[in-house]
């Protein structure tokens, strides 16, 4: 096989994370590569929540598809939801405690899918329970049904681990972990390391130990045909298998940011929470200061207040925060202040889909704030990326005295991946212009160069103001002056036009000769690589052109694209409506992006689904709406 | 910085003042300048945070550093300053427009949050600097002069939020009693936490009612021998924000100058800090080594052990 891909899925709050970690842990400890994508509700318990995931002995993977070879239910939402989504020959792992549950009866599930679930019941004649349903899966679909009782499973793990029957629930989830486990034939020393890796030591992990052994045992009574996964052809050595936000988080530390403001927001809080475990890091001679504010205004100007003592400080937040900082960010601006905005984008507009993914925020970040002024827009194709960008996008802000926003997808932000471990003694701390006693006459917003000598407050005495000024800081609205000071700091653009090399700011994948040419930004990139593969099986000669930077725009790049292919055959690949990408090619470039595959359920693009799209574009699809995933 | 007497005129910027003439803001000032000269106070290490409006401009007329930010957020600035550097003298100066309307958020934060700096309130009751429109301190029923029609919100009781907010220090003062300002700054400066100064300061172009003459007849300073704000015991907390409310809405004939409430032994957000962080009080954010040679400061070996949660060896 040498995937494996799987869907879990249970209420929300039941434990379903953990199982995303410890499974993550377990196959990378036993050296597979894997993506583990979490779908939720807003909502804190009861609503259905799922992870999908890949797991590849070939590559580090960073795509998800469908089918999935197997999906593991807590819950009967859980099978009515997904059961479609399984492949022939493929798992389905779940309670049969529950074969008499109807959909029609289930409170959490959303009355559109009751709508389908009863034309797809009515159509294949099958009645509405969990049970016939299983019949139908196993009979007419090929599908290895694993039917459990969840609560025989529990008594067992009563009796065995003296778990005392209240608590016994707790454990659902593990039978999924158990379950999986012994299906694949994880090794168990992988799925103890994994166990370990979340739960530490005591109870809690001795009892998942047992449980394992007892699912184990129960799975032998299944003849089916295993899966396998065979081996993995990875090279050994350390991998770091953590999430998107724990990965800035990671990045932050190590690029030097002692002050991190936050204010609580999905998808992006959990980065603040990871930087504040690591807050003690300096011991006895330093500290990172996470800042919990009273809101985004607060917490990206209190960052800009850090920045001026020489701090490297930043903010992480998503759409409806980011709309709050954007004047704080003009500030930064028209002052020449280092700050990092990491900006985790979710479905807007509005609250949107607080839950949910999206790349409708490029836009924004790339105009927000009202007058003109210097910034960098960076975004992550995927997890590594957003570790090297961060520390990029830090430099960068310090460099070019300048704010710098860094795009990432929220399903980049919370999907578990592996990727080897980064060689951080790359890692450059880049402080750019800095003078440390300017003296009596020292001038913050000096004009001898674009890049002012920058003393920090604490060091020297000098003056900020939001106001157009003079080279002390102080207002000024001579025209004169005004013309110096706005082609002083917007100079700064073609500072960083120059600095920045067009390699840095996009990335080729593919064919070297495309006949199509796939276009796209953030967690695009891999599905849109693992496209080309299957495209290429097929014939077609495809590429991806990756746009890591916006601001500046990979304007050469771009353009010989165009020549190389064509416009017709230019495929602008993104998780909005619009197509901002392509709104942005064409400002920078002139050409206009004239097919588009977009998508914005807020659920990532799955590679069948851009394949058929591009299959569907080849023969003169000019836009494909994608809409895959539960 | 050369160890130096500076004088009051010292702590001047050269920068023309564009205050009315008259404007209350001048006493303000003016006992600023006379504060920081006697509390010998290097200009370098002591910052002037303000927001926007006629107090905005406060930033720039005094020589130490200043910081002229946004509107309502001159707290949030300050206290990212104040925290990566506590080292910092930080004396924001801000309207009742920033304090109380836009920003009224922030002044709350900062109560709770008892950081060790200096809020000083230009109490006009108006948006002056936009022709004159009803601050938040403007009494319901009140109609200076470039109202249409009397005022139909009413205002808000900055000492009694001060007080509830959680601000370890809470007085007033007003801008024409030079002394006493600055006597009330001093205090405000040593007190360990935050602490507000509610200056009452006559708009002469656009308040026709809270004139000079107005807050003459009616001020009166609390007296040491009748008054006594200061928390001894945490037991008197209580019964020592209850007072200090009372007193604040006696505003009518007699309005109370000085000090309302001193609470010293509430912990100042840095002491918090510095109580689950060994290293911040002596290693703040701002004075923290983090490159050398132009690399990171931590090593690949050091990278693993401080992210072991995340490392898997295979």
């Amino acid at each position: 096989m040498g995937e494996l891909r799987y869907i879990l899925g249970g209420p929300q709050g039941g434990g379903l994370e953990t199982t995303s970690e410890v499974l993550s842990w377990s196959f990378a400890k036993s050296g597979y590569g894997i993506l583990s994508d979490r779908e939720y509700f807003s909502n804190i318990k009861g609503r259905h929540s799922y992870v999908h995931a890949t797991v590849s002995g070939a590559e580090n993977p960073f795509h998800l598809s469908y089918p999935v070879d197997l999906v593991g239910a807590m819950d009967a939402e859980t099978v009515f939801t997904h059961f479609q989504e399984i492949d022939r020959g493929g798992y389905l792992i779940y309670n049969k405690d529950e074969d008499n549950a109807k959909y029609g009866s289930i409170l959490s599930m959303e009355p559109e899918l009751k709508t389908r679930l009863n034309e797809f019941f009515k159509a294949n004649g099958i009645g509405g329970t969990l049970g016939e349903l299983s019949t139908y899966l196993s009979e007419r679909r090929q599908i290895n049904v694993v039917a459990l009782s969840y609560s025989s499973l529990l008594r067992a793990l009563q009796q065995e681990a003296s778990v005392i029957a209240a608590q016994a629930s707790r454990y659902v989830s593990s039978i999924l972990i158990g379950s999986i486990a012994s299906l694949v034939g994880l090794e168990s020393s992988s799925l103890a390391f994994g166990l370990k890796k979340r739960f530490r030591s005591g109870e809690i992990l001795k009892h998942n130990m047992i449980f394992s052994e007892i699912i184990a045992r129960q799975l032998q009574a299944f003849s089916y045909k295993r899966p396998s996964l065979g081996k993995s052809s990875l090279s050994r050595g350390k991998m770091v298998v953590a999430s998107g936000n724990d990965f800035v988080a990671m990045a932050k530390l190590m690029g030097g940011v002692r002050f991190q403001s936050y204010y609580p927001i999905t998808p992006a809080a959990d980065e603040s929470f990871t930087l504040e475990k690591y807050e003690k890091v300096g011991g006895d001679r330093g500290s990172i200061v996470v800042f919990q504010t009273e809101d985004e205004i607060a917490a990206v100007t209190s960052a800009i207040g850090a920045s001026l003592t020489g701090t490297r400080s930043a903010s992480a937040t998503s759409g409806p925060g980011f709309d709050l900082m954007t004047e704080g960010l003009g500030w930064a601006g028209i002052n020449e202040t280092p700050i990092l905005v990491t900006y985790y984008q979710r479905g807007g507009p509005s609250t949107g889909q607080p839950t949910r993914g999206g790349q409708s925020d490029l836009l924004s970040s790339v105009f927000a704030s009202h007058g003109e002024f210097p910034r960098i827009v960076l975004s992550s194709g995927d997890h590594s990326e957003a570790f090297w960008d961060t520390v990029d996008a830090l430099n960068y802000a310090e460099m070019f005295q300048t704010p710098v926003i860094h795009l990432v997808d929220k399903f980049l932000a919370n999907s578990i991946a592996s990727i080897p471990l980064p060689d951080v003694s790359k890692i450059e701390v880049r402080r750019g212009n800095l003078v440390k006693n300017g003296g009596d006459g020292y001038q913050r917003f000096d004009f001898t160069s674009s890049i002012s000598p920058r003393a920090f407050i604490g060091d020297e005495r000098m003056w900020y103001t939001g106001d157009e000024h003079n080279e002390n800081g102080h207002i000024d609205e001579d025209s004169e002056n005004r013309i110096k000071m706005m082609t002083k700091r917007m100079d700064k653009m073609n500072l960083i036009e120059e600095s920045i090399p067009e390699e840095r700011r996009h990335a080729l994948y593919g064919d070297k000769d495309p006949e199509i040419v796939l276009l796209g930004w953030g967690f695009v990139k891999g599905v849109a690589i693992k496209a080309l593969e299957q495209l290429r099986n097929e014939g077609i000669k495809a590429s991806y052109f990756h746009i890591r930077t916006f601001v500046p725009f990979p304007k050469k790049s771009v353009e010989s694209i165009f020549e190389d292919v064509g416009p017709e055959n230019v495929v602008d690949v993104e998780c909005n409506y619009e197509g901002q990408a392509g709104i942005l090619v064409r400002l920078n470039t002139g050409h206009e992006l004239r097919k588009h595959v977009v998508k914005f359920t807020g659920r990532p693009i799955y590679l069948s689904e851009l394949v058929e799209a591009i299959r569907r574009v080849l023969s003169g699809s000019s836009k494909e709406v994608l809409n895959l995933g539960a | 910085m050369e160890p130096r007497e500076l004088t009051a005129a010292n702590y001047r910027t050269d920068v023309w003042n564009d205050w009315c003439p008259g404007c209350g803001n001048f006493g303000i000032v003016a006992a600023m300048y006379q504060a920081l000269a006697e509390m010998k106070t290097d200009p370098a290490e002591t910052v002037v945070i303000s927001g926007i409006g006629c107090s905005g401009k406060t930033a720039h007329f005094v020589n130490t550093t200043g910081v002229h930010t946004l509107h309502g957020r001159p707290l949030p600035f300050a206290q990212g300053i104040k925290l990566s550097n506590p080292s910092l003298n930080v004396l924001v100066n801000a309207g009742d427009g920033d304090l109380l309307g836009i920003g009224l958020g922030h002044f709350v934060a900062l109560g709770r949050r008892n950081i060790d700096l200096v809020v000083m309130m230009h109490d006009n009751t108006v948006y002056a600097l936009t022709k004159g429109q009803a601050a938040p301190t403007l009494h319901r029923g009140e109609k200076p002069k470039a109202l249409n029609e009397p005022n139909i919100q009413d205002s808000v009781n900055p000492i009694a939020l001060a007080v509830t907010s959680g601000y370890t220090f809470v007085a007033r003062s007003y801008s024409s009693r030079i002394n006493h300002l600055k006597e009330t700054i001093k205090q405000a400066v040593r007190h360990k936490g935050s602490a507000f100064i509610d200056i009452l300061q006559p708009c002469v172009t656009f308040d026709d009612i809270h004139t000079y003459d107005y807050y003459n007849k009616r001020v009166y300073e609390l007296k040491t021998d009748d008054w006594n704000p200061t928390v001894n015991d945490e037991n008197e907390a209580q019964e020592k924000i209850m007072q200090a409310i009372a007193k604040s809405f006696e505003l009518d004939d007699k309005i109370p100058l000085g000090v309302f409430y001193e609470n010293t032994l509430i912990p100042t957000f840095e002491e918090r800090l510095g109580e689950k962080l060994p290293g911040y009080l002596d290693g703040p954010p701002s004075r923290e080594e983090i490159e050398r040679y132009g690399k990171t400061i931590v090593d690949g070996d050091k990278f693993g052990e401080i992210f072991s949660q995340f490392i898997v060896e295979y």
